[in-house]
């Protein structure tokens, strides 16, 4: 009797939430994938199942694959990039010194602030003719720069721009992986004769590795996933250089009504996504 | 499979509905809403409303970038909202193509139709059929600061002076000041409104004889990489790379900067002419002339604007249609015109007139209206037309952009070719 | 009785020992400083910048000078433009939904995040893996075509519940959850079970009182979704009367040009709401994070 009812009373606590997860985002994700095997005649509006015509399309479509080239070399960059700030962001206010609740709340700031806010408001700053950054080199004696309207600066503005959010978000997971490392560990480092370097490399990273593992999980996803400072300020532009695929298929299915293509693209980064997290998950996996 | 479960759903939710209706809803006005940009609508809506009391007008409106994207999700999804949609009119064929918009035939009389400029009425029609009615056009004038042309000790144009661009070429650099001599202008000579907008560049290779888009509506191998585009786009390049007169960088808003003094020339739109004579703290001499043209081609003009039209799909037609017909002709255009902040230029020849008969109209500046009006006749040149507008445009913005940073002009114009060529097979 | 949560928390507080005993305080303020200027000057100067008039917007930032990161031609016309336009109706509206998702998304991803943390039942992993994680990796705005037809077909469109709804259920905060409760020590739950309590009940009068921190956390993060959703409040509910803050802030980008000033005063309203939130629960961060071992 009373374990029939703890059979029950689990899924009537989940059901609320795993109703609406699934006809609302697990639907909506299926009929969008599904999407991907059907062409719609633009002429008669009927969708017709088209196989696999739609991925052999971006397949041998040169765009596709410049985005593809210009996401994997964007995340190869921003992720060890904001693991690593967000590491020495998280040790450096992990440090017991005077005021350190002041730097702490301040360091909050950016994660409160929307991406779409932070996009704007970077693009101004970045802005080639009146940007204050500009205006700061030219102080400085340092020639004007293009940022966000050259080839080979561009992807780094972006970088920039997301990494404003990232290494305080991410510092913060890290900072609580770090005080929760027992006082103790370390000081019997110290007694052995480790100095700071080794203390950090031997006994602080290793009882890191889960959080860095979820923070390097949590960033590959978030990093392939965002578009909007793409959408707000480049276009994917100069020259394609920041067509990440996010932003080629938002702009295939959003802006040109190609659903088909839009819905390939989607399933292959999601694919990609899911082996680059399954390959992060294994290489970070415990040894106990 | 998901469309069958919707279905289901939808039929549920419709018993529900028809359970629950209340008993009468006739005495309640109909209620429309119309997706539409950021312009201050509630104005027209107050004097439809006050004349149709019958119906309620909401506005939707959404950013000029997320216009488009609304409009794709909405209509393509077969929403019965909105019912009315502000839209751009090269996009009429796109739209119509994919039988979004109702037809508009029935709802006005042929004397409403030939009152239009013919030019907006092809535009607003797909195979013969009218989709979107015209509500604004649109044409180009080139504003000017005289202080610029004394500093540089130059004579300024007059109003029916039209300047070639080879001598815009000559004269911008020398109106160009680095006055806090830290190697970039403070005052620039010159530049384009809509400065990587296919709208307004599309007159540079058409000076030269150059068409838009092939024969077939679709094809741009040969056409925006022909002799005459890349001449055109070499002269763009060189305003910003070469002679540097134009800045580079972010779009921007040039008549912002021309107000304040630091743009001497640009190619720009009427709607400029009602804000800088209301503009009561201006304090700059400024006139117009003609848009310039290449010196061995013809005048070319841009022209288009907004039009409007009617969701397929709406539950409201007699109520939607009213609205449109309302701000589309006779009066209500003229009111839409005349909305606070300015509008940009009346479709309707009976609206036109008023500026040829109108005192307001007698005295600089405001009779710079009547000069644009006349350029509105001159040689206007219609966006291409293609079902696949929005990526032709938005392709090319992207180039005009890169071209104007300084990327190689035949090299962007061929990558363009590649990726609008891309776009277009879906349509074959 | 002991309540090893906050246990937990405090120790976490007393644990920030210095890496070392000895640091080079000026390197390290140095190092604060810097990070503290990446972070303080693009708001102060988006600050500055919304209480200025339009045209002066760039005035001070190049070249540069100090004047560009305080408001010295200060004026409201950017706020007041705001106002008129109905600004104060978004900010009520976005607020008012966020609370809401914040209550009843709170409860609906307790009560999963305590079904996943705390019982053994079948399909458990299953459910976990398929809808939680699955859903958390797909990107919402991109699927969004789908939802709007579903939502259409609800006839939602301009609703509230068109912007709530979709939006209630969370899988990260289920999993933030799932994961601070299974920490709570099972005694705590037998004492309460043994004396009749139901499970509900256990949930209400034992586990919330002592997950303070996840539950800030919790609050938190839906508050600030939903305080910043833009593409689908967008497309569900343009209308005047319902806009949100971000679909507000979006009507500055014209097609006639940005009017700047307003597009900064509307971040900057956009932003404080939040950090007036975040600021004072900092501590709770970390807290709840600590305490869904993740670490």
């Amino acid at each position: 009797m009373m374990r029939a009812r703890q059979q029950i009373i689990p899924y009537l606590f989940l059901l609320p939430a795993l109703l609406l997860l699934v006809v609302f985002n697990l639907m909506p994700t299926i009929a969008t994938l599904f999407e991907s095997m059907f062409v719609i005649s633009l002429r008669s509006g009927e969708r017709v199942f088209a196989g696999f015509a739609n991925y052999n399309r971006i397949f041998n479509d040169p765009i596709f694959w410049k985005s593809f080239q210009v996401t994997v070399v964007f995340s190869l960059l921003v992720n060890p990039i904001q693991i690593a700030l967000a590491l020495g962001l998280a040790v450096l206010i992990n440090q017991r010194v005077h005021a350190i609740g002041i730097f702490r709340s301040i360091y909050l700031l950016p994660i409160a602030v929307s991406l779409n806010v932070t996009a704007i408001v970077w693009g101004l700053m970045l802005d080639q003719n009146s940007g204050m950054i500009n205006g700061i080199l030219w102080q400085l004696g340092v020639e004007r720069q293009p940022f966000l309207h050259s080839v080979d600066q561009a992807l780094w503005s972006i970088i920039l721009i997301a990494s404003w959010i990232g290494v305080p978000l991410w510092s913060l997971f890290i900072l609580a992986g770090l005080q929760n490392i027992p006082p103790p560990v370390l000081e019997a480092a110290k007694i052995d004769g480790a100095n700071a370097w080794q203390s950090f490399t031997k006994i602080t990273l290793p009882l890191l590795r889960r959080v860095l593992a979820f923070v390097l999980v949590a960033d590959t996803v978030a990093n392939f996933l965002m578009f909007a400072p793409i959408l707000l300020l480049t276009s994917g532009g100069p020259q394609l250089s920041t067509n990440l695929i996010m932003y080629e298929t938002y702009r295939r299915g959003f802006l040109y009504g190609d659903l088909g293509a839009s819905a390939a693209m989607l399933s292959v980064m999601l694919v990609i996504v899911f082996i680059i997290v399954g390959i992060e998950l294994y290489a970070l996996r415990g040894q106990d | 499979m998901l469309s069958r479960k919707l279905m289901l759903v939808t039929m549920l939710l419709g018993i529900f509905a028809i359970l629950l209706a209340p008993a009468s809803a006739q005495d309640e006005p109909t209620t429309i809403t119309w997706l539409t940009l950021g312009w201050p609508a509630d104005y027209i809506i107050e004097e439809f409303e006050a004349r149709n009391p019958d119906i309620n007008v909401e506005a939707e409106q959404v950013g000029f970038n997320d216009l488009f994207a609304q409009i794709q999700v909405r209509l393509g999804a077969g929403s019965e909202v909105p019912d009315v949609i502000s839209v751009d009119v090269p996009l009429v064929s796109g739209y119509a193509l994919r039988n979004w918009l109702l037809p508009l035939d029935p709802v006005f009389t042929g004397d409403e139709v030939e009152d239009w400029l013919p030019a907006a009425v092809n535009a607003g029609s797909y195979e013969g059929t009218l989709y979107a009615a015209p509500v604004s056009t649109s044409t180009q004038l080139l504003f000017y600061n005289k202080a610029c042309f004394d500093r540089a000790g130059l004579m300024a144009p007059g109003a029916d002076d039209r300047l070639t661009w080879e001598e815009i070429a000559e004269i911008a650099p020398q109106m160009t000041f680095d006055d806090d001599g830290d190697g970039t202008p403070d005052v620039w000579g010159f530049i384009w409104e809509q400065m990587v907008r296919i709208y307004q560049l599309q007159a540079l290779p058409e000076s030269l004889g150059g068409s838009a888009i092939g024969e077939d509506g679709l094809t741009v191998d040969g056409v925006i990489n022909s002799p005459e585009w890349i001449e055109a786009y070499t002269y763009y390049y060189n305003m910003f790379n070469v002679w540097n007169a134009a800045p580079q960088g972010e779009e921007f808003w040039p008549a912002d900067i021309f107000e304040t003094g630091n743009i001497c020339m640009f190619v720009g739109g009427p709607w400029n002419i009602g804000r800088f004579a209301n503009n009561a703290d201006l304090d700059i001499e400024w006139g117009v002339s003609r848009h310039p043209y290449f010196a061995d081609g013809v005048a070319a003009t841009p022209t288009g604007s907004w039009h409007i039209g009617v969701n397929a799909n709406t539950e409201n037609v007699e109520a939607a249609t009213r609205f449109v017909h309302f701000i589309s002709t006779g009066e209500g255009a003229e009111l839409w015109w005349r909305r606070p902040g300015g509008g940009d230029f009346p479709a309707q020849q009976s609206v036109l007139a008023m500026f040829a008969t109108e005192e307001e109209f007698d005295e600089l500046p405001m009779s710079y209206m009547r000069t644009a009006a006349d350029e509105a006749t001159v040689n206007p040149r219609p966006r291409a037309v293609t079902v696949g507008f929005l990526e032709y445009e938005q392709i090319l913005q992207n180039t005009f952009q890169d071209i104007r940073n300084g990327a190689d002009v035949e090299e962007s114009l061929n990558l363009a070719v590649q990726r609008i060529e891309s776009e277009m097979a879906k349509y074959r | 009785m002991a309540n090893r949560a906050t246990q937990t928390a405090s120790a976490a507080t007393q644990n920030s020992k210095p890496l070392r005993a000895h640091a080079q305080p000026i390197v390290l303020y140095a190092l604060l400083i810097l990070g503290v200027v990446i972070v303080i000057v693009p708001l102060m100067w988006a600050a500055a910048a919304s209480f200025t008039p339009n045209h002066k917007v760039f005035e001070y930032a190049y070249p540069f000078s100090w004047r560009a990161l305080f408001p010295v031609d200060f004026t409201l016309e950017a706020y007041d433009n705001l106002f008129d336009r109905g600004f104060g109706r978004a900010v009520g509206n976005t607020f008012f939904l966020a609370i809401a998702t914040v209550i009843i998304g709170g409860a609906v991803n307790a009560l999963a995040g305590f079904a996943f943390g705390r019982f053994e039942f079948r399909g458990k992993n299953a459910l976990f893996l398929t809808i939680v994680m699955l859903t958390f990796m797909v990107p919402v705005d991109l699927t969004a075509i789908p939802r709007y037809i579903l939502v259409n077909n609800f006839g939602w469109i301009n609703t509230w519940q068109g912007l709530l709804v979709p939006g209630l259920a969370n899988s990260l905060v289920i999993f933030l959850f799932r994961q601070f409760f299974a920490e709570i020590p099972q005694e705590l739950i037998d004492a309460a079970r043994v004396d009749g309590a139901t499970w509900l009940r256990v949930l209400i009068s034992i586990i919330l009182p002592i997950s303070k921190p996840v539950l800030v956390a919790a609050a938190l993060l839906m508050f600030i979704s939903q305080w910043n959703a833009f593409f689908w409040p967008l497309l569900i509910a343009p209308t005047k009367e319902m806009r949100v803050v971000q679909v507000e802030i979006s009507l500055a980008i014209g097609q006639y040009g940005t009017v700047w000033n307003e597009l900064l005063a509307g971040s900057m309203i956009a932003a404080i709401v939040p950090i007036l939130l975040v600021i004072p629960f900092q501590r709770y961060y970390v807290q709840a994070i600590t305490g869904t071992g993740l670490e």
